[in-house]
């Protein structure tokens, strides 16, 4: 779709003489809404949200119940190990939490890239090429 | 002041300055100067990331928190992390593959308009110059304890080393600056966790036992509910700083700095596990100075708690360790500051009058002097903001911060992404109605009005109940995006199919 052409800008001089005044890359536009349609990028927005959007139900969702349960109610100080008590077990549990969710996402985002990467593909993108 | 504190503070002057002096030399564009050339690496960003978002209110304040409060000390770092998962799973990678310099760049990927732009530029000016201030008034008292010179002369050399930073090295003295002092401030806090965790013969559980007698408060010391009392004030507060932080506009800016959003969500990355492990040891830390040096010492030296580090440094490991973890407070303030300078330069100098007078249009030779007078203006008023402030107490400014974060920021950058209806005039009401809520409510709240003469700004009773109003304003930022969007007409799905397609492959850059 994108064809990048390199035209040779001409402009007439005083003298009426053509000169190739300076060469500049014309991008076509590409038809996104094409694109934004293709089975390829369907399917990485459906399987993108698909997880965006759970995991982020989960961690707000936990991070919210702790700052309702530690506000309201007593429930977390019954102790876990000697003096520790379940608020620092939950706690740390929201930092763990954190990392196996960054650590997660990383792996997916891989799959995510090559799926992009197969949008572009097909539609010709070339980074490169571009730049 | 010692020979030993006077050499650390000249040795880390002098490296910083030595960095601004190369970085210098490399910073010759308008993109060098906001982006560093856009070169940095994973780490680096990460580094630098965690260099930028944990300041001395992290480092001191924390630490003096949990001393004095235990548990509830703890409790903003869990919010300051798991705000990490917001950035990383819906802002960092479409803010790069949108953005140029900031934030209202990516907003304008979409809609084409000054009016949107100068809404994002007034919602980043108002977080810096709010955060700043807290930063520099903070660092004026830190430095007058630390150091023994007057809090003018401490705000003016703050300020003086982040203008030469930012003025003459840009965003790549700026990122070093970061890097290095994430580095420092990892290395002192693990030595001295380290300390704390040997006069606890290692041993956990002991430590948990022995905190319970440790401090006034008995066994509550180890529960929540020791500082905040009101629930509904906890939440609200803790929903500002797991929204606020996708918001904040010196943290989105440091994504301009990576090549690819590949290298933004690794840089978010190793920023969450830096900042993560940072605090977890400021437990050490806070638990250590409770034990160690003990509540009374701690507020005798400053009410606020903002010494227990520097004390428990010189109680396990003397004049040495004390002198190296001051100096290490000095390089987190700097480093700090230097960030948001350059971010309230971006904002004026890029987006007002680059994009909005210029459209666009200024050479380059232009857009580094606008940026670099835009640095000077930003510092020289920070700074007279700072001497005037240096009486009011103003740590909730960093809170506000994060509140108009989430709620003027957030909204309009998650509607940009995904919401397709989304429109210009929804743009700009999602921002100001976010901004001016926010404002409008903490300025009726406990934080600016107190019955407690000294507590506040000023003495009165507070209309508006919660000290931070985030649990209002932030839906009243999502509300006024949809409203304003739905009053009008303009509806355009082909630019929206450009940004989705965009923003999700990371193809069709416009450079």
């Amino acid at each position: 779709m994108t064809k990048v052409i390199t035209e040779n800008d001409t402009q007439q001089d005083a003298r009426g003489e053509k000169k190739v005044t300076h060469e500049r890359p014309v991008v076509k536009e590409p038809d996104f809404q094409k694109i934004e349609n293709s089975s390829n990028f369907r399917e990485l927005m459906r399987k993108k949200k698909t997880f965006l959007i759970s995991t982020t139900a989960l961690f707000l969702g936990l991070y919210l119940l702790f700052n309702i349960v530690i506000s309201y109610t007593n429930w977390l100080d019954a102790p876990f190990i000697g003096d520790i008590t379940w608020v620092w077990v939950f706690a740390f549990s929201l930092f763990a939490m954190t990392w196996i969710l960054v650590t997660v996402y990383m792996k997916k985002a891989e799959k995510f890239d090559a799926m992009a990467k197969a949008t572009l593909k097909e539609f010709d993108y070339d980074e490169e090429e571009t730049k | 002041m010692n020979a030993t504190v006077i050499s650390i503070f000249i040795f880390i002057v002098g490296i910083t300055l030595v960095i601004t002096y190369f970085a210098a030399k490399r910073t010759n564009s308008a993109s060098d100067f906001y982006t560093a050339g856009g070169g940095l690496t994973g780490w680096q960003n990460g580094l630098a990331i965690a260099g930028d978002y944990l300041s001395a209110a992290s480092f001191l304040g924390i630490a003096g928190a949990i001393a004095l409060f235990g548990f509830d000390g703890f409790l903003f770092s869990i919010g300051y992390l798991v705000a990490y998962l917001v950035v990383l799973f819906i802002v960092a990678e479409p803010l790069r593959n949108l953005g140029k310099y900031t934030l209202a760049d990516m907003i304008n990927a979409r809609f084409n308009a000054k009016k949107v732009r100068g809404a994002a530029a007034l919602s980043s000016i108002t977080i810096v110059i709010f955060y700043m201030i807290a930063q520099l008034v903070g660092a004026g008292a830190l430095i007058q304890l630390l150091f023994g010179i007057d809090y003018i002369w401490a705000v003016l050399l703050v300020g003086i080393m982040m203008t030469i930073y930012v003025l003459f090295g840009g965003m790549t003295a700026t990122s070093w600056v970061q890097i290095i002092k994430a580095v420092l401030l990892m290395v002192g806090t693990v030595i001295l966790s380290f300390l704390v965790l040997k006069n606890f013969n290692f041993n956990i559980l002991d430590m948990f036992t022995q905190m319970k007698t440790a401090t006034p408060h008995g066994e509550a010391y180890l529960s929540p509910g020791v500082k905040y009392k009101i629930p509904l004030d906890t939440i609200s507060l803790m929903l500002a700083l797991v929204l606020g932080t996708a918001g904040l506009p010196h943290i989105l800016m440091r994504f301009f700095t990576v090549k690819d959003a590949k290298t933004a969500r690794s840089s978010v990355m190793w920023a969450t596990w830096i900042v993560g492990i940072f605090y977890v040891m400021t437990i050490f830390l806070g638990f250590g100075a409770a034990a160690f040096v003990g509540s009374d010492l701690i507020t005798s030296t400053n009410p606020a708690g903002n010494m227990a580090a520097p004390l428990l440094a010189q109680a396990l490991g003397g004049d040495v360790l004390m002198s190296f973890i001051s100096a290490v407070a000095f390089a987190t303030i700097l480093a700090v500051v230097a960030g948001l300078v350059l971010t309230g330069a971006s904002a004026f100098a890029h987006d007002i009058y680059g994009q909005i007078i210029k459209k666009g249009q200024a050479t380059e030779r232009q857009q580094m002097l606008a940026a670099r007078y835009a640095s000077l203006g930003v510092s020289a008023f920070s700074i007279l903001l700072a001497i005037f402030a240096q009486s009011l107490n103003v740590a909730f400014l960093v809170s506000l911060a994060f509140c108009i974060a989430a709620s003027a920021n957030l909204p309009v950058i998650l509607y940009t992404i995904f919401w397709k209806r989304f429109n210009t005039t929804g743009a700009v009401s999602a921002i100001l109605t976010g901004l001016i809520s926010a404002l409008v409510l903490v300025s009726l709240s406990p934080s600016v009005m107190n019955p407690v003469a000294g507590a506040a700004i000023f003495v009165g009773d507070p209309i508006f109940p919660l000290t931070n109003p985030a649990l209002f304003s932030v839906p009243l930022g999502f509300i006024g995006g949809w409203v304003g969007t739905m009053l009008s007409k303009e509806l355009d799905v082909k630019k929206y199919s450009e940004v989705n397609v965009r923003a999700n492959t990371g193809g069709f850059r416009q450079l």
